[in-house]
């Protein structure tokens, strides 16, 4: 059984990220090269950690029905790159999100 | 215990990047107490979604390789992942946005052109090809080795060449500006940047993946990239030097292909990639042929200052006649390959009665030799299909 419940999934949650990063001109919205490279860094960064688990049969693809099927490579499932970029959305939303807050909470607490 | 130390090591490669360049990242810095915040969040999170993952058996671990320890289905092992990134790119984001620092944007917009995508594809496909023809198979070494040989390798190559080209033509008053503004002055430290994270990475998986073998050939790649434009070297300006050098850049990624491969060295695999190199050294001093003017007048030397308009084009023809006869000691279906210097040989040909003064109208023959590269690519490619079904 196959099925594109999973993938569906990390396509919404990455347009969730994108929204918020939209609406509070986070990442891609303050700075779209500089988050271009972070993002291709991380998701490179965490490709290669995962191809290295794999070649070390760490990693094994699993049989879930929500699962595509679909493998861009022996045990990587077309889901894993996509998984990794929400991943390092999710990262970048958190931590300049909460620089925000910080920052306006120190501006407010000022008199 | 083998993810233990799997994990260890990314993450430790992660934290020590992530210190260095919050170091390096200026005004204003990266935010501590947000990177606190975001690393329990994570932390959570993961805890929380990477069970459900599990639950789904979306993956799964073997088990002989993990350490047992869980945080609810989660092994311990799995939470290097959201420490690992919660430190590093928060210092890397800091690091690009640091006040003083080149508009991004740009520097992806300068990379991407100085990487020449148009010639992605020539060093990629010698490496898959070799490695694919070697090993029948697709794995892991195939898909990094291509990724890495289709962008990482040709940005080093050209944005390196570009860097330094830049210096030599700015101490130069006669060759002007035209090249030099290829790449404005402010960018070339931020792409030799960009050009040591983008390589190293791939270069230290594809050394792990592989053998002593593999290790010379990625070594003498490397070097070969490095050395053809980096000052103090610079073999592009040394007669020869250059065409070897040039060659080099096109063959290595198949050596490294079919090294990687664990292929066993045949006579067979000698000529060919034989006969290859000579057709990379061929089309390097034919190209050089219709720059003999500016170059010397800039004082830089290359194989066609050096021997001359027409010693040069007789040299090419020489060396695409030697290619084609390589082939054809090779076994079958490598001696169809006799065929592919053909086109070479006759667009050169026009060109024997050049003089130095009229070198740069070998510019229209030059010209005409980029779209037989795309004919011969697509000879070259029947043929492997062709090697391929008779071996299996």
């Amino acid at each position: 059984m196959t099925g594109l419940g999973y993938l569906v999934c990390l396509v919404l949650g990455i347009g969730c990220m994108l929204l918020i990063d939209w609406r509070f001109r986070l990442f891609f919205w303050r700075a779209p090269g500089a988050a271009a490279l972070v993002t291709a860094a991380g998701v490179t960064f965490l490709l290669l950690w995962d191809a290295a688990g794999i070649a070390a049969g760490v990693f094994l693809r699993g049989t879930a029905d929500i699962a595509s099927g679909i493998v861009l490579a022996p045990e990587l499932p077309l889901e894993e790159p996509l998984f990794l970029v929400f991943l390092v959305l999710c990262t970048m939303v958190i931590h300049t999100g909460t620089v925000r807050l910080l920052s306006t909470r120190r501006r407010r607490s000022q008199p | 215990m083998t993810y233990a130390l799997l994990s260890t090591g990314f993450l430790f490669v992660a934290v020590l990047l992530g210190v260095l360049m919050a170091r390096r990242s200026g005004q204003p810095g990266v935010s501590w107490p947000a990177t606190a915040v975001t690393l329990v969040v994570l932390v959570v999170l993961t805890a929380v979604f990477d069970s459900i993952m599990i639950g789904l058996e979306l993956f799964s671990y073997a088990p002989e390789h993990i350490s047992g320890l869980v945080i609810g289905l989660a092994p311990v092992e799995d939470f290097a992942y959201p420490v690992a990134i919660a430190v590093a790119l928060p210092a890397l984001w800091a690091l690009l946005t640091r006040r003083n620092a080149v508009p991004m944007g740009e520097l992806v917009r300068q990379a991407t052109a100085a990487s020449r995508p148009i010639s992605w594809i020539n060093t990629a496909f010698p490496f898959a090809a070799a490695m694919v023809l070697t090993t029948r198979e697709v794995n892991w070494v195939l898909v990094v080795g291509a990724l890495y040989y289709l962008i990482p390798y040709n940005l080093a190559m050209y944005g390196i060449n570009d860097v330094f080209d830049y210096e030599s033509d700015v101490n130069n008053p006669r060759k002007g500006s035209i090249e030099g503004a290829l790449l404005p002055r402010r960018f070339h430290r931020p792409l030799l940047w960009l050009v040591l994270a983008t390589n190293l990475p791939f270069l230290v998986v594809l050394l792990l993946a592989g053998g002593p073998a593999s290790w010379v050939a990625i070594t003498v790649s490397t070097f070969a990239v490095v050395a053809y434009s980096a000052p103090g070297l610079r073999l592009k300006e040394r007669p020869v030097w250059d065409s070897i050098t040039s060659s080099t850049h096109f063959v290595s990624p198949a050596v490294v292909g079919f090294t990687l491969a664990g292929g066993t060295v045949e006579p067979g695999v000698v000529l060919v990639l034989g006969s290859f190199f000579l057709w990379g050294m061929a089309a390097h001093a034919f190209g050089a042929v219709q720059d003999i003017v500016p170059d010397r007048q800039a004082g830089i030397g290359s194989i066609a200052t050096a021997l001359g308009a027409r010693g040069t084009v007789r040299l090419s023809l020489a060396l695409w006649a030697l290619a084609g006869l390589l082939v054809l000691a090779a076994p079958w279906p490598a001696p169809l390959a006799a065929v592919v210097p053909v086109p070479y040989l006759i667009n050169c040909a026009s060109s024997l009665r050049v003089t130095d003064t009229t070198a740069a109208s070998t510019n229209r023959a030059w010209r005409r030799f980029i779209y037989l590269n795309y004919f011969a690519g697509f000879l070259v490619t029947l043929i492997m299909i062709d090697f391929w079904i008779r071996m299996s």
